[in-house]
């Protein structure tokens, strides 16, 4: 597999096992896969597939037992946690199932947050949130805070805030799962327009509806990929 | 460096700001405790102030010598007029050696009459008492055993009750009259209300010639010239007493420095008692910081994993609980300062001064360091502790948390 200038991330022969006690549970089993720049990936598996352990991989929660995992040409397994905490802050963008938006804190500030931790001044980051909330359709929310908003806009705003420090790779974890269906598909019309606007997007879900919209599916079963396809789409790939 | 940190104020004082009650209910133990041991402290030094002014009435050169009052029969050890005068031969650091008497008397002004104590005194003042009318007694007064008399502000009350100039007049006690020449001001008070000389004082020539004839001696009060010896001066003199009376009498001494040592140590063990009772109430108030914070830390674990999960770092973690933990005892100490200086100086101001007539000086330094001091320990000891669990969690347990 060639790495590219154009690759996002980079997956080798990447094995997880954790360790309760005496038993160990082999999560991934040997997974490669490469995603590059611009693409839409969804990957999906049953409970138990090693989904969430290769989403916490990916998001540079957790590192790599064996193998590598070069995310935007650095090599994430070697990493110290600072290092990874400053990755996530760089090159990482997390939308949650739950919005995890913070309680009792304004949209405008929730988006804000990352710059928080980037050591952007206050005036800088007001105005990048702000900006990233009318990107998100939410230009006049910004006061609100999360108990005051739907559901649908909650995402919006967390999607906002998984945006705002210009990632390289926006990662969503069941990003429709606490959404019905009508807010579900405004959600999956953003990442759309998102995608189209350049970014590299990262779905991981087990529904196959949502997993439609993404422009390529990386089916997981057992610590293994099983299905790698471009999905039939009627658009243009990007 | 400074840059880096502020915004974490911003961000801690929001997150209080946000969780108001919680913040309110937990800087209300620790204004409680705070103030508490800041009004104690401010009383018990408020309190023994107001004792020892009394003695500023003494200077500290003085003392007394008289019979122990638990012996057997104490008009035994009555000291002889001519034994005190020789004290002044026998022991080079006596200035001044006088009888210490009062006698009671009724004594009249023109119409105005009242019982009051005469007592003897020296030219050489034994306290620091300022003068409201004319002048002290002199040397000549007592080289000559003059007839002359300074009031207290007592006496002069007493004796001019619509007031007026006293200097020259005759104060007139049974068959003898004494001419006027000073009166003093308004001593200072404390709560012990006593008196260590008489209302009127005359010469202690003229008193021991007028009243001394017949009757015992039971005390004597001396100056001596260097402060500093005065304890193996006392020492000495009681020696010499008991000698004369081959050992059959007992003496105890009083000074000034001996009296406010004991009273000082009376009240500074006292407050250090209460004190302590209030340390205790500051320590459970820590402990319930510490208790909050740590709820605090578990109630928001999916939004340190959040946080984390955005990127903070175990350092910015550590760095927003442990700001927040500042704040909160920042807040409470500096509310318990000042309500504790105002609860220990108003109680001080009108209550003490009201009894004593002595206004004791707020000890700000000691305050603010009870303060200052409490705020740093409820930060470092009791906001460290939950800081680190926080800033230690794993981000993929702590979004998973419920």
């Amino acid at each position: 597999m060639n790495e590219r200038d154009t690759t996002a991330i980079a997956l080798r022969d990447v094995t997880k096992t954790y360790k309760t006690g005496t038993l160990e549970v082999q999560a991934l089993r040997g997974v490669t896969f490469a995603i590059e720049r611009g693409e839409y990936v969804a990957i999906m598996g049953p409970s138990g597939s090693g989904k969430s352990t290769l989403m916490n991989l990916i998001g540079a929660l957790d590192r790599p037992t064996t193998g590598t995992y070069r995310l935007d040409g650095i090599d994430v397994g070697t990493l110290d946690d600072d290092a990874l905490a400053a990755i996530r802050l760089k090159k990482l963008g997390f939308v949650f199932q739950g919005f995890n938006l913070l309680a009792r804190t304004s949209a405008i500030k929730n988006v804000a947050l990352p710059l928080f931790y980037a050591g952007v001044g206050s005036r800088a980051r007001e105005e990048a949130a702000a900006r990233m909330l009318a990107e998100v359709g939410l230009a006049d929310r910004g006061t609100h805070k999360p108990n005051e908003l739907s559901g649908g806009q909650q995402q919006r705003v967390a999607i906002a805030r998984a945006l705002v420090n210009d990632p390289a790779v926006l990662l969503a974890d069941e990003p429709t799962g606490n959404l019905d269906s009508t807010t579900s598909e405004e959600i999956m019309q953003l990442f759309r327009h998102l995608n189209e606007s350049g970014r590299t997007i990262i779905m991981v879900t087990h529904d196959a509806e949502v997993a439609r919209h993404a422009k390529r599916v990386i089916r997981v079963k057992d610590g293994l990929v099983v299905a790698d396809e471009v999905a039939a789409l009627d658009r243009a790939p990007g | 460096m400074i840059r880096q940190i502020v915004p974490f104020f911003t961000e801690a004082f929001g997150v209080l700001a946000g969780n108001r009650t919680r913040s309110i209910l937990t800087v209300t133990g620790l204004i409680i405790g705070v103030a508490a041991v800041i009004a104690i402290q401010i009383l018990g030094k408020g309190m023994a102030g107001a004792v020892t002014g009394v003695l500023s009435q003494l200077n500290d050169s003085s003392f007394y010598v008289f019979p122990n009052v638990r012996q057997g029969d104490v008009d035994k050890a009555a000291i002889k007029y001519r034994d005190i005068e020789r004290t002044k031969d026998i022991f080079p650091n006596i200035l001044v050696a006088i009888p210490a008497g009062t006698v009671d008397r009724l004594m009249s002004v023109a119409h105005d009459r009242a019982r009051l104590a005469l007592s003897s005194d020296s030219d050489i003042a034994f306290a620091n008492a300022p003068l409201a009318y004319g002048r002290a007694l002199s040397h000549a007064d007592v080289v000559t055993a003059a007839h002359v008399c300074v009031l207290t502000d007592n006496a002069y009350k007493r004796l001019f009750p619509n007031g007026g100039y006293p200097i020259g007049l005759s104060l007139r006690v049974a068959e003898r009259r004494f001419v006027i020449v000073g009166v003093e001001g308004r001593p200072t008070q404390g709560i012990v209300p006593v008196n260590f000389g008489g209302d009127v004082k005359i010469p202690y020539t003229t008193y021991v010639r007028e009243y001394l004839r017949t009757r015992p001696l039971f005390a004597a009060r001396f100056i001596v010239r260097d402060p500093t010896k005065i304890s193996e001066t006392e020492i000495g003199v009681v020696r010499y007493f008991k000698e004369i009376k081959a050992g059959r009498a007992e003496y105890q001494t009083f000074d000034r420095k001996s009296f406010a040592n004991g009273v000082d140590g009376i009240f500074n063990a006292l407050t250090l008692v209460i004190a302590l009772i209030g340390a205790v109430s500051l320590l459970v108030a820590g402990i319930g910081i510490m208790n909050i914070m740590l709820v605090s830390v578990t109630e928001r674990t999916r939004e340190i994993g959040v946080r984390k999960a955005i990127g903070a770092t175990r350092t910015q973690v550590l760095a927003q609980f442990f700001i927040e933990a500042l704040l909160l005892s920042l807040v409470g100490c500096g509310i318990g300062l000042v309500l504790g200086v105002a609860i220990g100086g108003l109680v001080d101001r009108y209550a003490l001064v009201a009894i004593s007539g002595v206004v004791p000086s707020l000890p700000w330094l000691q305050s603010i360091a009870i303060a200052v001091g409490f705020a740093t320990i409820v930060t470092l000891v009791f906001g460290t502790y939950p800081a680190y669990r926080a800033a230690r969690l794993d981000p993929i347990e702590a979004l998973r948390y419920e």
